[in-house]
């Protein structure tokens, strides 16, 4: 079907084109807004599912109070943090395991046995360490991020192209200066499907540690409001932490076409 | 004449064990210094593997390899090698790709630029400077690949197969202007082929190996007359007469692998 829809854009004048693809990418999540409007009050209590419109009222409620400002920037910063350093040392750890058989040694078994651990159950652990708190969710949405990017990093550092890092050989370039100037570009890419996969799951390990290990962010704000039985306010919330993600991931995609002009 | 390369009782062997095979066995010839010569051999014969001897990416079993009677230990910028598969640095523009070498040699940057534009110039390709190489056609690959070789300035000019991926004409302009570059440059050029044409309208001597393992069968000078055009050379009775001549020493070794 989509594809059938595809075609028939494509006879649209080039300007119409985008923005009827525009909306046919969004008429799923119409459909689903919809059934929900009808499903709230009809199909199950409006008390535990309010309708879509009480809920936007509250969004914006929410937003014109300013009141979920300070929590989604505290959110965002730990995201910010846990990410960033996921990817600093998750691509050294890759381009080294890839580069140098003592340090794959060293911390092949570390990756394999945590590797199948969902991140979010050493939430408790992390508190016990780090207490309630900022701490807490950087850490985990550090664990949670470190594999993808790591893992992709790895297998591109191992399958670059021989031939080009013998013509780099030729030419003088040796060492540690082969890693920077040769192996790290020619993994850039893959890096970037890497941090592409670790975004979500940031926002994922994110909210799950605040929900327990927090008095602050979103995944805070969606506790407490289900605590208190506020549940046009949870799910004003739960919109407005999907809704950033959204942008987030999109956001990304779109600096990383820039960067890989030359893919 | 700088740029002599000297192989003596050359061998290399692939792995160890039952794996153990024999790429390379007792070669020795001499490539003299501003020489264009050609190895053409059966496939699987190692006149690749020659090559990346020759470069030092490998290292040889036993037997030596000499620049100008100095063994070589390793890459080096004395030679510069042109790869089949061009093996350009993708995030690299045209420009940059061709600067790589100078930038290693620590060329000021001024220098470094109107050294790349004179290369870039000599291959036809002024105004694709800052295109990226997954935006050019095989053709401007290569190109670009014998500009960022000969950028570097190296003596020896190794070239593996380097227009096997073309079609037809582009090899045929590629091979012409190849040929301008040597007599321009004077540089020495062991130009690994499978095609007895090309190897025979390029070099002034070619170097036929036995098949698996590899070894020299036998090196045919070929006096050709070049001054002609290209429809001149290639139509010539002695141009037909080198080819079958390299072509019969090389269809006896196609021969046997064929008859194994």
């Amino acid at each position: 079907m989509r594809h059938a829809t595809s075609q028939r854009i494509e006879t649209l004048p080039a300007p119409v084109q985008g923005v009827a693809r525009t909306i046919f990418d969004w008429i799923p999540l119409g459909i689903l807004v919809v059934l929900w409007e009808l499903a709230s009050g009809a199909v199950v209590a409006e008390s535990i599912l309010p309708p879509p419109t009480t809920v936007s009222s509250r969004i914006v409620e929410l937003l014109v109070t300013g009141e979920v400002f300070s929590h989604l920037f505290i959110s965002l910063f730990r995201i910010a943090v846990g990410l960033g350093l996921s990817i600093f040392i998750g691509v050294l750890l890759g381009i080294g395991m890839a580069r140098s058989k003592p340090v794959e040694n060293f911390f092949d078994i570390f990756l394999s046995m945590t590797y199948p651990i969902p991140k979010t159950a050493l939430v408790p652990l992390a508190i016990l360490w780090l207490g309630v708190g900022t701490e807490t969710a950087i850490l985990i949405v550090f664990l949670a991020c470190l594999l993808p990017v790591v893992l992709n990093a790895y297998n591109a550092a191992n399958d670059v192209d021989q031939n080009l890092v013998w013509a780099a050989q030729m030419m003088g370039t040796d060492g540690r200066e082969m890693l920077y100037k040769v192996v790290f570009p020619a993994t850039i890419p893959e890096i970037m499907t890497g941090i592409r996969q670790a975004v979500p799951i940031a926002f994922v390990a994110l909210v799950s540690a605040e929900l327990i290990a927090s008095n602050q962010g979103i995944g805070y704000l969606i506790l407490t409001s289900g605590q208190i039985g506020n549940y046009p306010r949870m799910f004003a919330n739960i919109v407005i932490i999907s809704a950033v993600a959204f942008v987030a991931v999109r956001g990304f995609e779109e600096a990383r076409n820039r960067v890989l002009v030359w893919t | 004449m700088d740029g002599r390369v000297t192989i003596s009782e050359l061998e290399k062997v692939y792995g160890e064990g039952a794996e153990r095979t024999k790429a390379i066995e007792d070669l020795s010839f001499e490539v003299e210094g501003g020489e264009f010569i050609s190895v053409v051999g059966p496939s699987g014969c190692g006149k690749s593997t020659l090559l990346y001897l020759i470069a030092g990416f490998l290292d040889t079993t036993s037997g030596t390899i000499a620049i100008d009677d100095e063994p070589i230990s390793g890459p080096g910028t004395d030679r510069g090698v042109v790869f089949q598969d061009y093996a350009l640095f993708p995030w690299r523009t045209v420009f940059e790709n061709v600067t790589y070498g100078l930038e290693e040699d620590g060329v000021p940057k001024e220098e470094r630029q109107s050294i790349a534009q004179k290369y870039i110039d000599l291959v036809d390709l002024d105004g694709f400077e800052d295109k990226y190489p997954k935006e050019l056609s095989g053709g401007m690959k290569q190109r670009v690949g014998i500009a960022r070789t000969l950028a570097y300035e190296p003596k020896i000019l190794l070239m593996d197969e380097p227009f096997g991926a073309l079609d037809q004409p582009l090899r045929e302009a590629l091979q012409d202007q190849l040929r301008d570059i040597w007599n321009d440059l004077g540089k020495t050029i062991v130009f690994i082929t499978h095609d007895v044409e090309e190897a025979v309208y390029l070099s002034e001597r070619v170097l036929i190996m036995t098949r698996h393992p590899g070894t020299k069968k036998t090196v045919k000078e070929v006096g050709l007359d070049r001054s002609g055009s290209r429809e001149d050379i290639v139509t010539s009775d002695e141009f037909a007469e080198y080819k079958n001549s390299v072509w019969k020493s090389l269809h006896e070794e196609t021969q046997t692998e064929v008859t194994l």
